[in-house]
């Protein structure tokens, strides 16, 4: 995608900015990872860790968007630059909420520090995250690359997300109508368990950033088994 | 492209020569009225030399001819019945290096418009009237309003090109052609032409042709690229809507212009 | 690092310095030498110009009046019989055609006196600077000699401007001369300056570059540079024998005293014009091509036709070049002498031209006629009447820097 062409200078920097959002985003990804281990392990040291580092994805972030801003106003990118400035400008935002999911799975680590969750919820946890984890390292590559194709494939591991998730849920509200007392574990699971599912979509939101780059138009991936 | 409307002047399959040598390829291109269209495109890609045919002031280059039709209010403009002198009253130019007459203000702007037959008659408005006029739609008036007398030559840069402009839109014509009408001057008095230039784009057809891509996308509703082929003979690329062009352009040529990565 | 390089570039400054100082006093030198030139030049004729003359008369004045009476203030009836006494009848006859000798003013009686009976003559003349240096010799040479008395003369006078030709260097005049070259003149201006200016105007605006046009660009260059004596004989073959009938005024009946014959003023004018045609054509075309481009592009561009074009921005903008090279070619034309000769230009008449069909003499052609003359009088009427001709083109250029100035200001 860089050649050696007259604006050598923009590439150079252009290239620095794009890995830079990558380095960005695997830091969420870590993240993410880190908040499960913790909630699953109840490692409330690693909790900590987490809080702050979510701290530095936030500061970076706007540290990117500065230069990507200043890219725009020096540089006056047409065509193919614009779109991919501004969709940086998305993506970084995109992340930085991923950060967030993080943040929010080591708060409820925190809650749920002296309680083991269920065998089979775990198992539910882990999978999703698995998966999101993957569509983020796929979707992180898929943007690197700028390979718009690849970034079609990927919101179909969305829909699987979703659907573990619905298990889940379903699975939870089952056992909270058996077993009222469990509330605190159910809530704090069921809100992990979104935050997951969140995580999911915003990659999704991501991948159709990358498809309007490289081609102009943006369209949404929509899921329309979803009804509500 | 737009083939609905029939635009204010339509060039169809124009191939301009230079003697032996093929300057303009078959270019065709729908020219809407009470819009600004720009023509870009790297050096020698033909723009200046299409833009001149637009007013036959191809003419007055000896050797100059052309194949195809460019069709004004439906006529031919190439027909042997019609005089280009009258062309060019209906199409008016606006120059690089803005060329005043070595004349008096007022004298720049009402020579044109008395040798094309302007004449008082009531209800109109008179030469004097006129000039105002014609001033104040070039956002000339306030600012030389006291020494219309003195001569054209004494203004500065940007305010010549001004007067230019209300030089040629006194002889009223419906189209104007700008040939980088912005490129001697500041970016202060740059900008003052593009605000004027919209501000004419409500009256007027506009063709500009620009070397500055950012002052297209600024000023323009479409924009047509040009370039050079191998046998140096400018081909039109592509023609749109300026937004899309600039953001979403069709040709990879197109994109490796605009976006510097070529030429 | 830390080796020595070889420089990059050699120290020429002193050399350079020295060849600047060179040229410099070269072209100093050279000029100064066309400043001495043009000096020396100027020197000699006000040298001739200038000094002592000895003027005896045929008849000494002491001789016509009686002893103790000064000519000059005689009283009329006195001065008329003298007259009566002395002149010839017919001069007499002559002078009293119109009225008697007493109804004369005895100025006028007085000079007739002194024209027609003392008759006064030149004995010797010396030059400025002899004048100044051999002074007392020069009285002392004079007043040995009976009956003359020493003047210092100044050739150059009024009087020269309004005398006719005469045989007599001291009454002689360049009147004629002078009429007849601004007459030439102006039929030359009449006919060249709208011809060549029209001729300019079609070459570089309504022709391209073909190579017939091209071949016609560099005749007229070339009949620039050929001898103004072929000039005369293109004029003595074409406008003085070929169409003698039109030049002479045959056809209008105002022929001259001679048999019909087409060496007129008329003839001399259109030679001229043609001589002077080249030149401003060359001159206005160039006047024409340095008008910019641009300005013609924008007056196209409100749709002006080709002649509005011309008329209302090309002249006006190259009016000023034209007219200096142009008064600047007639200026030079005043000076041709050649062809005139070949043409028939009298060398003696003492009659004004009388319309464009007269007879006619030249200033040059008159200058060369007096220092052909023996006497050496008439050497120094030649350089009085040469300062005459240089004021004149002086004055000439003078106008046409004026004229461009005036028109350069818009």
């Amino acid at each position: 995608m860089l050649h050696k062409t007259a604006r050598e200078n923009f590439d150079l920097q252009l290239a620095s900015l794009i890995s830079e959002v990558k380095d960005l985003g695997m830091n969420a990804r870590d993240a993410v990872r880190v908040s499960i281990q913790a909630l699953l392990s109840n490692d409330i040291q690693a909790v900590k860790k987490i809080i702050s580092e979510d701290q530095r994805i936030n500061e970076k972030r706007y540290e990117l968007e500065i230069k990507c801003i200043a890219l725009i106003a020096t540089q006056q990118p047409m065509a193919h630059d614009v779109r991919l400035l501004a969709a940086i400008l998305e993506i970084i935002t995109e992340i930085e909420r991923i950060g967030d999911y993080a943040k929010g799975i080591g708060k409820v680590a925190v809650r749920l520090k002296d309680v083991k969750i269920d065998d089979d919820w775990q198992h539910f946890l882990v999978s999703m995250t698995n998966k999101g984890l993957v569509m983020m390292e796929q979707g992180l590559e898929a943007f690197i690359l700028l390979d718009d194709k690849a970034a079609r494939e990927i919101p179909g591991l969305d829909d699987e997300v979703d659907e573990i998730y619905n298990q889940l849920a379903d699975h939870i509200a089952h056992s909270y109508s058996i077993n009222p007392s469990n509330y605190r574990q159910a809530q704090c699971v069921l809100w992990a368990a979104h935050n997951l599912e969140r995580l999911a979509d915003r990659v999704t939101n991501i991948c159709e950033r990358i498809v309007y780059v490289q081609t102009g138009e943006i369209s949404e991936f929509d899921n329309p088994e979803i009804a509500a | 492209m737009n083939n609905v409307t029939v635009g204010k002047i339509e060039v169809r399959n124009v191939n301009i020569y230079y003697g032996k040598f093929r300057a303009v390829k078959n270019v065709s291109i729908s020219i809407p009225d009470k819009k600004i269209t720009a023509l870009i495109g790297p050096s020698g890609c033909g723009k200046s030399t299409l833009l001149r045919s637009l007013n036959r002031m191809n003419d007055l280059i000896p050797g100059s001819h052309m194949e195809g039709s460019i069709t004004f209010h439906e006529i031919d403009i190439y027909e042997k019945s019609v005089d280009p002198v009258e062309v060019r009253r209906h199409i008016g130019m606006v120059f690089q290096k803005a060329n005043p007459f070595p004349r008096s203000i007022y004298e720049n702007v009402a020579w044109g418009a008395r040798i094309n037959g302007f004449q008082y008659r009531l209800g109109h408005p008179s030469m004097d009237e006129w000039v105002e006029i014609c001033l104040r739609k070039a956002a000339l008036w306030d600012e030389v309003k006291d020494k219309l007398r003195s001569s054209g030559l004494s203004l500065s840069g940007g305010q010549q090109q001004r007067l230019c402009i209300a030089r040629a839109i006194a002889t009223r014509p419906e189209v104007i052609l700008m040939d980088e009408p912005a490129s001697a001057l500041d970016p202060i008095a740059t900008l003052r032409i593009e605000e004027l230039m919209r501000e004419l784009a409500e009256e007027f057809a506009i063709v500009v042709v620009t070397h500055n891509m950012q002052q297209a996308a600024r000023v323009s509703d479409f924009t047509a690229f040009l370039t050079m082929e191998e046998d140096r003979s400018g081909i039109l690329v592509e023609y749109g809507k300026t937004p899309q062009i600039f953001t979403n352009p069709v040709d990879s040529r197109t994109e490796g212009y605009i976006t510097g990565r070529f030429g | 690092m830390g080796e020595k390089q070889e420089p990059l570039f050699t120290p020429t400054l002193l050399r350079r310095n020295r060849s600047e100082r060179f040229w410099k006093i070269l072209l100093q030198f050279s000029t100064f030498i066309g400043i001495i030139i043009l000096v020396v030049l100027l020197l000699n004729i006000i040298n001739q110009s200038f000094g002592y003359v000895a003027i005896g008369y045929k008849v000494s004045p002491a001789e016509i009046v009686d002893p103790g009476q000064n000519l000059e203030k005689l009283s009329v009836p006195q001065l008329a019989g003298i007259i009566r006494q002395r002149v010839s009848p017919g001069l007499l006859k002559q002078l009293e055609k119109g009225k008697t000798l007493e109804h004369y003013s005895q100025t006028e009686l007085v000079k007739l006196v002194i024209e027609k009976i003392a008759k006064p003559e030149i004995v010797q003349t010396w030059s400025f600077w002899q004048s100044l240096r051999m002074r007392e010799e020069i009285r002392r040479e004079v007043s040995q000699l009976p009956g003359t008395r020493l003047v210092f003369f100044s050739w150059i006078r009024p009087d020269i401007l309004i005398s006719p030709q005469s045989s007599n260097p001291l009454t002689a005049g360049i009147r004629t001369a002078l009429l007849g070259s601004l007459w030439i003149i102006l039929i030359a201006m009449l006919v060249a300056f709208p011809l060549g200016v029209g001729t300019a105007i079609y070459l570089e605006e309504y022709t391209g570059d073909s190579t017939l046009n091209q071949a016609i660009r560099t005749n007229i260059n070339n009949l620039a540079g050929v001898p103004s004596i072929i000039y005369g004989m293109l004029g003595l073959a074409v406008f003085v024998r070929s169409l003698a009938q039109l030049t002479s005024g045959a056809w209008l009946g105002l022929s001259n005293s001679e048999s019909a014959n087409g060496r007129t003023i008329l003839s001399a004018g259109l030679t001229l014009a043609l001589l002077v045609l080249p030149l401003i054509i060359i001159n206005a075309r160039e006047a024409i091509k340095a008008v910019p481009d641009t300005l013609r592009q924008a007056s196209y561009g409100v749709g002006a036709t080709r002649w509005q074009t011309i008329w209302h921005h090309v002249l006006p903008n190259s009016i000023p070049g034209i007219l200096t090279g142009s008064i600047l070619a007639f200026s030079r034309a005043l000076g041709e002498s050649a062809p005139l000769v070949v043409i028939g230009a009298s060398t003696y008449i003492t009659v004004d031209p009388a319309n464009v069909f007269s007879r006619f003499t030249a200033l040059p052609i008159q200058i060369y006629q007096w220092t052909s003359r023996p006497q050496p009088e008439f050497r120094n009427l030649a350089a009085g009447a040469i300062l005459v001709l240089l004021a004149l083109l002086l004055s000439i250029n003078a106008a046409a820097i004026l004229l461009r100035n005036r028109y350069k200001r818009y």
